[in-house]
């Protein structure tokens, strides 16, 4: 039995897929990183008592995990899909290999890592998932996410 | 802040509940350190043409809650190494929102102490917002 891949008729620039672009750079600092640990309503010493982090284990003031969602980027590539009526979040992947600590210098590269549909009962969803890697000053990965994107059609 | 070792759980233990209700100048101070200017997190006039009822939270934000949870929960000598989300419902300022884990799993790979936790962030109405899972890394008390 022959099967039809909703992707067929679905179109999107398939050219950027895998292909790494620098999105920019971020300056950790003690003011962004307090400013996003307040915000969230941290309490953690290591994010926002100076002298506290200076006696802990990184030496340093550090950054929440999600600290990440905090720098601005260039928009990165974008597959210009052609499906749907409304977008929203659907999901994130996220690995933490090393803390960003304050006086760090953050490269980020982003790419599309891939574009795919899936049919249910509400009709298809498309899915957009960007893969951003952020590495400090020292060439090392610190932190690696995959966002899923998904376009619906509302009008089906 | 308390440590906890790998000697101190087991798979089924409940890890949390961090409670949190985000207020409108939390969600303000995000937008303002994120930089966005996305409507439905800082216009309700945008949010309610989009069919909210008001301004929403980021997804970011509320993945940050589970992120707290986590790294409170490790202490200072364990590692957040892996978080999954899945966002399902939206958030808004005002909510009380119960953020929590149960361990799934836990294993020694290349002499790390390895933690696998199912994560949710439950409103009042015990919607889930939210729901993933967490890889933590614990430290030995040997």
């Amino acid at each position: 039995m022959s099967s039809i891949d909703p992707m067929d008729s679905i179109e999107f620039d398939r050219s950027i897929i895998g292909v790494v672009h620098d999105v920019g750079y971020h300056e950790v600092t003690e003011e962004q990183v307090i400013g996003f640990a307040n915000a969230i309503g941290e309490t953690n010493p290591l994010y926002l008592d100076k002298d506290a982090a200076n006696d802990g284990p990184y030496g340093s003031l550090i950054a929440p995990p999600a600290y990440y969602t905090s720098i601005r980027l260039e928009p990165g590539p974008d597959p210009k899909v052609k499906f749907g009526t409304t977008g929203f979040n659907a999901s994130q992947h996220c690995e933490f290999y090393e803390p960003m600590k304050v006086g760090d210098t953050i490269k980020a590269k982003a790419q599309v890592a891939r574009v795919y549909a899936k049919t249910g009962r509400t009709g298809t969803l498309v899915f957009t998932v960007r893969r951003t890697t952020y590495s400090n000053q020292h060439d090392r990965v610190v932190t690696m996410v995959e966002s899923s994107f998904v376009l619906r059609d509302m009008s089906q | 802040m308390s440590q906890i070792y790998i000697e101190d759980v087991d798979l089924g233990d409940d890890v949390g509940p961090l409670v949190k209700e985000p207020t409108r100048n939390q969600l303000n101070a995000f937008t303002k350190v994120w930089g966005t200017s996305v409507g439905r997190f800082t216009s309700d006039e945008v949010a309610k043409s989009e069919g909210f009822t008001g301004v929403i939270l980021p997804g970011n934000m509320s993945m940050a809650f589970l992120g707290q949870l986590l790294t409170e929960w490790c202490g200072y000598e364990g590692k957040l190494r892996r978080l999954d989300v899945d966002f399902r419902r939206s958030v808004q300022p005002g909510d009380k929102l119960n953020c929590t884990g149960i361990i799934t799993d836990i294993e020694v790979v290349e002499q790390e102490n390895q933690v696998t936790l199912d994560v949710f962030i439950e409103t009042q109405k015990g919607e889930r917002a939210l729901q993933g899972t967490a890889m933590v890394v614990l430290p030995s008390k040997s």
